[in-house]
């Protein structure tokens, strides 16, 4: 399948955003056009205070770009849509809330029935490997698993688009490459569009079909890797080593 | 942190350590009985009453009640004043607290207002409400009112306006309306700071009563003690002060403990 095949689900045309910090203008995210294709995994790849979470936010409708348009399915998009979740950089579970309760929020916003959207909270918690957590609060659990939660809560909203924003920044090392099985696990069996944004090279090369790589502050698109590699990928192949070093030659990111 | 024998070692220490902090405390109370005593025997007997004194004291007001009341009668009497008046003090306060501590105009609005009368300490209120309302119940109700409003309103404020951003972006994200961003997002993650309020409320509120019941009540603790005063017996007035003090504690713990039940994840927390 080449590229021009595929459906533009999302596209981002010339989006801009900056933020007067002490009587200056300064510049997050700088003239970022970019196609999200149907059903890709999309990794946003750049150094930190680059700008990743402001674009994601943007998306997600949480802050307004100063320039620029945003497009979904053809269609503008102006405000948060039901059709794009997220997962977030800071997890934001809701110490009140159950697990259960946590997951299940997207669809009793929606009005849902309880019953119905129990169901579907079930079958992602059982997913991400919390079965038998679902009582429990998010501060009695390790941060791989408050991570997990906030995976099944974004996909428990059944949205098509789904951003996540560094989702395994805090975690170590180990967790981290369990996680990014997973991942790429639920990807494989709940086709979703994604888009992953992360500051580590090996980690954007396991992951994504293409790379999107930005500059260090402001967020510009310096360059879009496709990556052909077959999955599961070996993080020790020679092809994978020679992608990762092209990248990070061409990167600010220390590694 | 790993399981390690050096651990376990220090796991006993902090045992050790533990109950000796649990001893402390038990060992200054009996400092202080010690201490009372030799003050009473040193003194004038009717002046410093000894513990046996108090006690004796006790046991005539449970044979003997004062106005029909027994010491726990009184101390009943003054937790249902309080605990009416918090009652109404919760709903009203909590809900100008949320209304102010949400809504940008309604905070412009009220809380001046609110500042205002704040800044009039509770017990300068006591002549005007007496003059006009006398000192029946509703005047010492009203009295315990003015004293605990104040914080339940402060703390609800603080809590809906300090709301983290991050919660309110899932909200964004999830569409949620203003009424589930409300009710469901800002007013839950309050609850650690509402309980506050709740907590120095219910504290404030036993001090302002005895104030109130001081001043012509014809029941509570507030009037014992002032019964005692008027009719110099120590013995009561010293009973009454630890019945003040105990049950003042006891309030302080029996909210922490709805705390607990009412918001679990702070529980667990702690724990
Ligand atoms: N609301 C804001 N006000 C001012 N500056 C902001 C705001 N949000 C983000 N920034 C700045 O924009 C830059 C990019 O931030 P961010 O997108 O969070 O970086 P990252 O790529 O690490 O996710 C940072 O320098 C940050 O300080
Ligand atoms: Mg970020």
């Amino acid at each position: 399948m080449s590229m021009d095949e595929k459906k533009i689900r999302l596209r981002l045309e010339h989006i801009s955003q900056s933020y007067v910090v002490k009587n200056e203008v300064r510049c997050a995210v700088d003239d970022v056009t970019l196609d999200v294709y149907d059903n890709e995994f999309l990794v946003v790849l750049g150094p930190g205070h680059c700008g990743k979470s402001v674009l994601l936010n943007i998306i997600a409708g949480i802050e307004k770009p100063v320039a620029g348009q945003m497009f979904l399915d053809g269609g503008r998009l102006l405000k948060s849509d039901e059709r794009i979740g997220m997962v977030f950089q800071k997890l934001a579970l809701m110490p009140w809330k159950t697990v259960m309760a946590n997951v299940e929020f997207g669809p009793e916003v929606r009005g849902v029935a309880k019953g119905e959207r129990r169901a579907a909270a079930q079958k992602y918690i059982d997913l991400v490997g919390l079965t038998g957590f679902e009582k429990a609060y998010p501060n009695e659990l390790s941060g791989g698993m408050k991570q997990r939660v906030g995976i099944a809560r974004a996909y428990t909203n059944n949205p098509e688009i789904l951003l996540m924003d560094e989702p395994f920044g805090q975690l170590d090392a180990q967790t981290r490459y369990a996680m990014q099985e997973e991942i790429m696990k639920i990807w494989e069996m709940e086709k979703r569009t994604l888009v992953f944004v992360t500051n580590n090279i090996e980690e954007a090369v396991y992951l994504g079909d293409r790379i999107v790589l930005l500059t260090r502050c402001p967020g510009r698109v310096k360059q879009v890797y496709p990556i052909g590699l077959p999955r599961p990928r070996d993080t020790v192949d020679p092809q994978f080593l020679r992608i990762r070093k092209e990248i990070s030659q061409n990167t600010d990111l220390a590694l | 942190m790993k399981e390690t024998p050096v651990l376990s070692s220090a796991e006993k220490k902090e045992l050790r350590l533990k109950r000796i902090y649990l001893l402390l405390p038990l060992l200054s109370l009996a400092l202080l009985f010690l201490l009372w005593i030799l003050a009473a025997t040193g003194t004038n007997k009717d002046s410093f009453p000894s513990p046996l004194a108090v006690w004796e004291r006790f046991l005539l007001i449970m044979k003997r009640p004062v106005k029909d009341y027994t010491i726990f009668g009184h101390v009943l009497q003054s937790l249902r004043r309080i605990f009416s008046t918090l009652v109404v003090a919760w709903i009203t306060g909590i809900s100008f607290g949320v209304l102010t501590g949400w809504n940008r105009k309604a905070d412009a609005l009220l809380s001046p207002l609110f500042t205002a009368f704040r800044s009039v300490p509770p017990l300068a209120w006591i002549p005007l409400i007496t003059i006009w309302f006398g000192t029946g119940e509703g005047s010492q109700m009203l009295i315990v009112y003015t004293g605990c409003i104040a914080s339940i309103v402060v703390n609800t404020q603080a809590g809906l306006k300090n709301v983290a951003k991050m919660y309110l972006d899932v909200g964004t994200v999830f569409n949620a309306s203003s009424r589930q961003m409300l009710f469901q997002i800002a007013i839950p993650s309050a609850l650690d700071a509402v309980f506050a309020g709740v907590r120095t409320s219910t504290s404030a509120a036993w001090m302002v009563v005895l104030a109130a019941e001081m001043l012509g009540g014809k029941s509570g603790v507030g009037f014992l003690i002032v019964r005692g005063m008027d009719s110099l017996d120590l013995p009561l007035v010293l009973m009454s002060m630890i019945f003040i003090g105990v049950v003042g504690a006891m309030l302080a713990v029996l909210t922490q403990i709805v705390e607990g039940v009412l918001c679990p994840w702070t529980r667990k927390k702690s724990a």
